[in-house]
């Protein structure tokens, strides 16, 4: 049965509008067909009549699940190797230089990436950092990695993964970090040491409290999909699990403007990160 | 072209600058708080910048001692717009570094004259 | 030097779990005069837990300079919610620093059950820039009646600028109800180009919206 259900001219901006205040995320009129497509999938899937009675749900429902369910079919969330792989640039062009120039100790900087999925991301930074980061000679660096699920953290341990998650490795690391092996590929046992991965719900402060001093975090992707009040609460969180001076790495449809006030907007060639003040 | 950017937690407000501005010949941005405001003005010189005062996350105030402290960042001029007409929060706006202040409802007119000669488009 | 993995076993808990003061009411109410803003942040959280906080986290409320306790602070008070929170962070609206008015709002919009008995009384302030704060927290409330709030603002409100605010959320969740009032306005503030403008996009979109 084809849809009857249209989006008027009006009803888009209405949405780009609402869409743009939530999640900082612009749609021009080039994705109308984009948009208006996902649009019709949700008011169909929610059995509204039709996009004003599909938009005032969407905009008091309490729960916000159907926010969550929008930005998911508006986004595309996908983990593979050396994803979005300018904020690794940043790491190790611009992030640790600026850490270790102002660090009064020896001792590890301190790495957390939240959440893990599948290790994708943790062992990226670790293939960066080896790779292209000259002060490893130097400086000893930890990698926490941590996931509220803990058979996506038991996968990350593994370290098993598809062809189409190593898709974007260059070769020579492929073929020096990963073996082929039951019709995939098997990321050697130097890199699965290199993780601490752990579980945790970043929602729940007991939890997070544990995690102290982190020179950088990288949560990409994530807080998106959370609503206004969670999000907030859980940068605030990271606020706390973080050394004055550290740096926060956002994905790259996020941005802290919808998130926390706490964090200064720094500029840097490859990326904006977000900082915690050196005052605080 | 000259670029403006508008800084306004209000749809209707950016919507409004954004019209009169255009009309005129501007190219126009837009940013909903301080914090997207200071995302994009960091990475990208604009000729001139409309703020707000109230504006969640990051107030106009704010924004402006912040992108103020950016002596690696072109300085442009930037109109304040605000709902409070007192002298207390001019003086606010001046001191975080406004060129100018201009109190809420705007009439067209009011808002392209002043860009126009902040801008030194004076015909 | 390499990657390395954590030195102490599992996840490293430093000093300030091993908490020195008494993590009673009276020892986190002294630890929120702690020059360390971290040790106050941390007070403030474990305040969070206990529901006879309220008037101490609105009296340190008046005075915290620094930013990320006034966060933890005003969640806290959001959090906890009774008549105590909900009034410091309305009297939050009425302060001087307008970064402190803006966090009042964001966190009033997060804790709607706490407002909406109150709302009225803000929507009918003295003061105009309250009841500007009142309608940008109606973008938040999720209530059956917020389209009629806005219509009464919009019919009754002899100030531009809170008619101004209210129009904006209109045209974004306002129905055929709107429309007389809407109307009405634009005739009401007839010299204001604003207005005209705001009342057009609002009318526009209810009327070219889907139905």
């Amino acid at each position: 049965m084809s849809s009857t259900i249209t989006i008027s001219d009006e009803d888009f901006l209405k949405f780009k509008e609402y869409f743009y205040r939530k999640t900082g995320i612009i749609f021009d009129y080039s994705k109308r067909y984009f948009v208006d497509k996902r649009l019709i999938e949700r008011i169909e899937a929610t059995e509204s009549e039709n996009f004003r009675s599909y938009f005032n749900m969407l905009r008091f429902e309490a729960s916000g699940n159907e926010l969550q369910s929008l930005v998911n079919t508006m986004t595309v969330n996908e983990t593979y190797f050396f994803r979005e792989e300018y904020q690794f640039k940043c790491l190790v062009n611009s992030l640790l230089d600026e850490i270790t120039r102002k660090k009064t100790d020896k001792s590890p900087i301190r790495i957390w990436s939240v959440p893990s999925s599948s290790g994708e991301e943790p062992y990226s930074i670790a293939i960066y950092l080896l790779e292209h980061w000259a002060g490893i000679e130097e400086w000893d660096v930890e990698i926490m990695s941590s996931d509220i699920d803990t058979e996506i953290i038991a996968q990350a341990k593994q370290g098993h993964y598809s062809a189409r998650s190593v898709q974007h490795l260059p070769k020579t690391f492929l073929a020096k970090y990963f073996h082929y092996q039951d019709d995939g590929y098997q990321i050697c046992d130097e890199l699965r040491a290199a993780v601490e991965f752990s579980r945790v719900n970043i929602m729940e402060p007991s939890e997070v409290r544990a995690y102290r001093n982190m020179d950088i975090i990288f949560c990409r992707n994530l807080l998106i999909y959370f609503d206004d009040a969670a999000r907030r609460q859980v940068a605030e969180m990271f606020f706390d699990a973080m050394k004055a001076g550290g740096f926060v790495c956002l994905g790259h449809s996020e941005s802290m403007s919808r998130i926390s006030s706490l964090f200064r907007v720094r500029k840097f060639p490859e990326a904006i990160v977000y900082q915690k003040p050196w005052e605080a | 072209m000259k670029h403006i950017l508008v800084i306004d937690d209000a749809a209707t407000v950016r919507l409004y600058h954004r019209n009169i501005l255009e009309t005129a010949g501007y190219s126009v941005s837009e940013a909903i708080n301080g914090i997207e405001a200071l995302e994009k003005a960091l990475v990208k010189s604009y000729d001139l910048y409309v703020v707000d005062v109230n504006m969640p996350k990051l107030d106009g105030y704010g924004f402006l001692k912040e992108f103020r402290r950016h002596e690696d960042i072109t300085q442009a001029p930037a109109i304040m717009v605000s709902t409070e007409a007192g002298t207390h929060d001019k003086a606010l706006g001046y001191a975080a570094g406004a060129n100018l202040y201009l109190t809420k409802p705007i009439k067209p007119n009011e808002l392209l004259s002043y860009t126009r000669l902040l801008l030194g488009d004076v015909a | 030097m390499a990657i390395v993995k954590n030195q102490t076993p599992h996840i490293q808990c430093v000093n300030h779990d091993e908490r020195i003061a008494e993590r009673d009411f009276e020892g986190l109410v002294e630890e929120l005069n702690s020059d360390n803003p971290t040790e106050r942040r941390w007070a403030v959280r474990d305040l969070t837990k206990m529901p006879e906080a309220s008037s101490t986290l609105v009296a340190r409320l008046k005075f915290e300079d620094d930013a990320s306790v006034r966060a933890a602070i005003l969640n806290a008070l959001a959090h906890l919610g009774d008549n105590v929170a909900i009034a410091g962070l309305v009297s939050c609206l009425r302060s001087e620093d307008a970064a402190l008015r803006n966090e009042a709002i964001e966190v009033l919009k997060e804790a709607p059950e706490g407002v909406e008995p109150i709302i009225n009384n803000l929507l009918n302030d003295a003061d105009s820039d309250v009841r500007i704060f009142a309608v940008n927290i109606l973008e938040s409330l999720r209530h059956n009646n917020v389209e009629q709030w806005l219509i009464n603002v919009i019919e009754k409100d002899p100030h531009v600028n809170v008619c101004a605010t209210a129009l904006d959320l209109l045209s974004e969740v306002g129905t055929e109800h709107s429309i007389p009032a809407l109307k009405q306005l634009k005739i009401r503030f007839v010299s204001e180009p604003y207005i005209g403008f705001s009342v057009d996009l609002a009318l526009k979109r209810i009327e070219e919206g889907s139905h």
